[in-house]
């Protein structure tokens, strides 16, 4: 239907159709995302009372302050970390769901999903029963008399890596599982055929077609993991904190709320900055797409 | 599939080695809560005093749980109610029809999944802040349904993609309007999708923790935001028994319904 | 993903209604999935409304439990008042909450010294209480009463009970004789890397570290050193806890052996059977807990639940079940020999040998010391 043919109703309903979201959408975040920059320059002068004022001074603070780059570089690192985990974890399992001949492949498939279900606060707890002083390793150590003392597993940086990946790696094999199963399976007849070894058709025609799902992948494990604060919580000492933590508790604890502004911006400039960057290169359709299942 | 199986070697059992070893990783701690809740010691951890349903009891009396339980309900259900339909509304909008801007309009709907949650958490009680108005219910109900959105139009999209718009011309030239068209035709048609989304989103809103830290009220709980509270005092079986109730429940349920309709599409025949 | 999920059940959901099951039963069964999900709980939260109905917030743990159990119920069974209980493991914590609460929302706090009761008033947050609801007060040891006088000679709050922050150890590890001679120091002990803990509220790190410099913490002279032996802290302890009952959990199952703790839950651990042992080493740090009434509570109805708490009777009930003496003054009440041999009980009632924080120079360097000791605790 050419432009001309619709009429002034036609043109105005998809509008009133998008109406009520994107009224709530404007309202509730990209609003609050003009007051947050409005608000990092502002002037704190207690817990829960600033000045309406204008000062580059959070900036400057945020800028200067070797404490906050120590932790968005330790925030990045961890991240980084969970994600390529998750990666090396989750690729091998996605391929062997992709290519299984398993006759009732759903179940494997259902498996992976029933995890999604449960709630993420549950998931991230149970780590303590894996890895505390009274968790299931270390009495089993204990019992097979492998080690006299706990090991203290708990309340560390490693405790809260494996607990994100705990939490993402249903993401990474789903995006991965997604791009292999998308693979047209005559590609990899045909270079059987063509004399490679099983390896080597892995190699020249799976990895490359995988790679847009692994990239989406990695992308959304480093994304959920630099934002997050819950979890750290829970598993890791007040050491291992995240950055997502330190905005926490300068919003909730300090009531500090212009720094508090200023530091989320960051983090969501710094993480809009890697999106855009794995934009630029991969395209995010990709990514929305893997969020679409 | 033209995969022969046989020239599978060393390498593929490699690989379906370490695939139950991550299932087993993913697995593990679920079990072992559950496990654990029927534990008759009074410490959460191993080892295993006893077997007991005491917690779960104890659980049943425990007020504030069944307070907090029932503000994630009505949360959610309220959310997934007013969440569906805007989303319904939206999909609508961008798969039937063309317009300027409709780029940015797709972004904008599917940016609260991008977003960090973190900042989304932050922003929405600056709002308010700005505003000077208390933080309430209401605002945990609208924060949920902004990070729902996305998935309920993507979900939703997806499903009206893939009906065809011959239906919907040919209710029209019949001389129904398009209200009575959307009812009789698209409505149904896509209703695999809204039961989903509408599901999707009582997850989601059920589960959120990380922004609804930020944006409850004082004094309410909801059920995640709950075991939070109750984990920084200690890991009591309570806990445990807590965590197997809700795996039970957001497992067992949709594994049901789908057993159901599997049954009853059998008998149906 | 959860998208997926949904992907999975439109699969299964196309296949079945391709497969004969007609769309009715099928949202039959959705509304029976939500029908089970709890149609049968109430449709709203309820909100705090009637005015008999009293909002209590307290430390949670075994201390909550004694009170509720000889005071909150005997009340609700008297006068038919409810009490609806909220938790907090660190003043600063429910002290953040009020902040930015509407008055009213929070109404009585088992508030912990006379230090987080400067914090109040100088927020406004203090009521003035109508002292002849109150009559018992007469009970009540005037040393305990003048500190709270002195910031309002109106009280906003009723001394209830106090304890002290002392070390507790575990004692299948560390030797009695071991603890008296370290005292204090076992926080700083390489010895015990990785076992220490310690509460994780500033005032009581910075309390520990200027006795550990040999400092008054009511009078610093060199912050710095203070915050050195802070982080050195901070090296050696595996956790901090953030509640009373996060404390007893840790050192009952054995995961710490040594930290600074209070008084009443290491006697109830003492008193469940745990290994643990408690010393007050000198200049312990003492507080007295009051039971604070908010601007904006049901006054009446929480002066009547604080003079119901202080009837000497329920007061040392509650005492002997939160294992924390009582405010009721020894020379004009009888008080019993559990509560005589608590730690910390003060059998003079003048509290004079105890060390209590200065709540005018802990004001005045609450903002600065807050923000340092989360930067140090997070690694700073």
């Amino acid at each position: 239907m050419s432009a001309s043919a619709l009429s002034a109703a036609d043109r105005r309903r998809p509008w009133l159709l998008l109406a009520p979201s994107l009224i709530t959408l404007f309202l509730l975040m990209i609003l609050p995302i003009g007051i947050m920059t409005i608000f990092s320059f502002y002037e704190f002068v207690t817990a829960g009372v600033e000045k309406e004022t204008f000062t580059t001074a959070n900036w400057h603070e945020f800028l200067t302050d070797p404490f906050y780059h120590m932790f968005l570089w330790k925030t990045i690192r961890v991240s980084a970390i969970t994600a390529i985990l998750c990666a090396v974890m989750g690729y091998p399992a996605a391929y062997c769901i992709a290519m299984t001949t398993y006759k009732h492949k759903w179940v494997l498939l259902l498996l992976l999903i029933v995890p999604f279900w449960i709630s993420f606060t549950i998931r991230t707890f149970s780590w303590i029963h894996i890895l505390g002083e009274q968790g299931a390793i270390n009495v089993s150590l204990l019992k097979l008399g492998l080690i006299s003392e706990p090991l203290p597993m708990l309340y560390t940086e490693g405790a809260v890596i494996m607990g994100m990946i705990h939490f993402l790696l249903p993401y990474m094999i789903l995006n991965v599982y997604v791009a292999i199963e998308g693979i047209d399976r005559n590609l990899i007849s045909a270079a059987r055929t063509l004399g490679c070894t099983a390896w080597q058709a892995f190699y020249e025609v799976v990895l490359p077609l995988s790679l847009p799902g692994l990239m989406a992948g990695l992308l959304l494990c480093f994304v959920l993991a630099a934002g997050s604060y819950v979890t750290p919580q829970i598993l890791g000492s007040t050491r291992d904190a995240l950055f997502g933590n330190i905005i926490f508790d300068t919003i909730m604890g300090e009531l500090n709320w212009p720094m508090g502004s200023t530091l989320s911006l960051v983090l969501l400039i710094f993480l809009g900055a890697v999106a855009a960057v794995y934009s630029r290169y991969m395209g995010l359709s990709r990514v929305f797409k893997g969020l679409g299942g | 599939m033209s995969l022969d199986t046989s020239t599978r070697g060393f390498g593929w059992r490699a690989v379906q080695v370490f695939t139950v070893l991550v299932y087993i990783f993913m697995f593990a701690p679920i079990l072992v809560v559950i496990v654990l809740s029927f534990n008759a010691s009074q410490f959460g951890g191993f080892p295993m005093t006893g077997f007991s349903l005491h917690w779960y009891a104890k659980l049943l009396e425990n007020e504030s749980v069944l307070r907090a339980f029932q503000t994630s309900l009505w949360v959610a259900v309220v959310t997934s109610v007013v969440c569906t339909v805007l989303g319904i509304l939206a999909a609508v909008a961008l798969v039937r029809y063309e317009f300027p801007g409709k780029e940015w309009v797709n972004t904008i709907l599917i940016a609260p999944a991008l977003v960090p949650e973190t900042v989304l958490g932050v922003g929405l009680l600056l709002l308010i802040r700005f505003a000077h108005q208390p933080r309430t219910l209401w605002l945990l109900v609208l924060g949920h349904i902004m990070l729902a959105l996305p998935y309920v139009v993507l979900v939703v999209q997806a499903r009206l993609i893939g009906v065809k718009r011959v239906y919907e011309d040919a209710a029209m030239s019949l001389g129904a309007n398009r209200f009575q068209t959307f009812r009789e035709i698209t409505l149904p048609l896509i209703m695999p999708a809204i039961v989903a989304s509408v599901l999707l989103v009582f997850t989601i809103s059920f589960d959120n923790i990380t922004a609804s830290m930020f944006w409850r009220p004082s004094g309410v709980e909801t059920m995640p935001t709950e075991i939070l509270s109750m984990l920084k005092i200690s890991i009591s079986p309570e806990i445990n028994a807590l965590g197997t109730l809700m795996i039970v429940v957001t497992v067992g349920l949709p594994l049901l319904g789908g057993g159901l309709a599997r049954y009853l599409a059998r008998s149906a025949r | 993903m959860k998208l997926t999920t949904t992907k999975r059940l439109e699969r299964l959901t196309e296949r079945y209604m391709n497969g004969g099951l007609d769309r009715r039963s099928f949202l039959g069964l959705a509304a029976a999935a939500a029908a089970t999900a709890g149609v049968s709980m109430r449709w709203m939260p309820s909100a705090l409304a009637a005015a008999t109905e009293v909002r209590f917030d307290g430390w949670g743990g075994v201390v909550q439990e004694a009170i509720d159990k000889y005071a909150f119920q005997p009340y609700t069974a008297k006068t038919g008042n409810k009490v609806t209980q909220g938790t907090f493991g660190d003043e600063s914590e429910i002290i953040t909450k009020v902040k930015t609460a509407t008055p009213g929302e929070y109404q009585i706090i088992h508030s912990s010294g006379v230090e987080y009761y400067k914090r109040y008033v100088d927020g406004g947050f203090n009521s003035e209480i109508n002292e002849a609801n109150i009559p018992n007060m007469k009970f009540v040891m005037q040393a305990m009463i003048d500190p709270f006088l002195k910031i309002t000679p109106k009280l906003s709050g009723v001394p209830y009970d106090y304890g002290t922050t002392g070390i507790a150890y575990n004692t299948t590890v560390i030797s009695e004789a071991e603890a008296k001679e370290k005292g204090a120091a076992l926080l700083f002990d390489p010895k015990y890397k990785g076992k220490i803990g310690g509460y994780g509220d500033m005032a009581t790190r910075v309390w520990y570290a200027a006795l550990a410099t040999g400092q008054n913490p009511n009078d610093i002279k060199d912050i710095d050193a203070v915050w050195a032996k802070v982080r050195e802290n901070r090296d050696l302890v595996k956790k901090y806890w953030s509640s009373g009952a996060e404390l007893m959990d840790l050192l009952a199952k054995g995961e710490i052996v040594v930290t600074d703790a209070w008084s009443g839950r290491v006697a109830a651990l003492q008193q469940q059977g745990s290994p643990i042992g408690y010393l007050d080493p000198a200049g312990s740090y003492a507080w007295m807990e009051d039971m604070l009434i908010l601007k904006g509570s049901p006054m009446a109805e929480c002066e009547e639940l604080v003079n119901f708490m202080l009837d000497p009777a329920t007061a040392i009930a509650v005492a002997e079940g939160q294992n924390y003496p009582p405010s009721l003054d020894p020379m004009k009440v009888k008080l019993t020999e559990k509560i005589a041999k608590m730690p910390a009980f003060d059998p003079t009632g003048t509290m004079k040998s105890l060390t209590f924080a200065d709540p005018n120079y802990w004001a005045s360097n609450l903002d600065a010391w807050t923000k340092q000791w989360d930067r140090i605790s997070k690694g700073g």
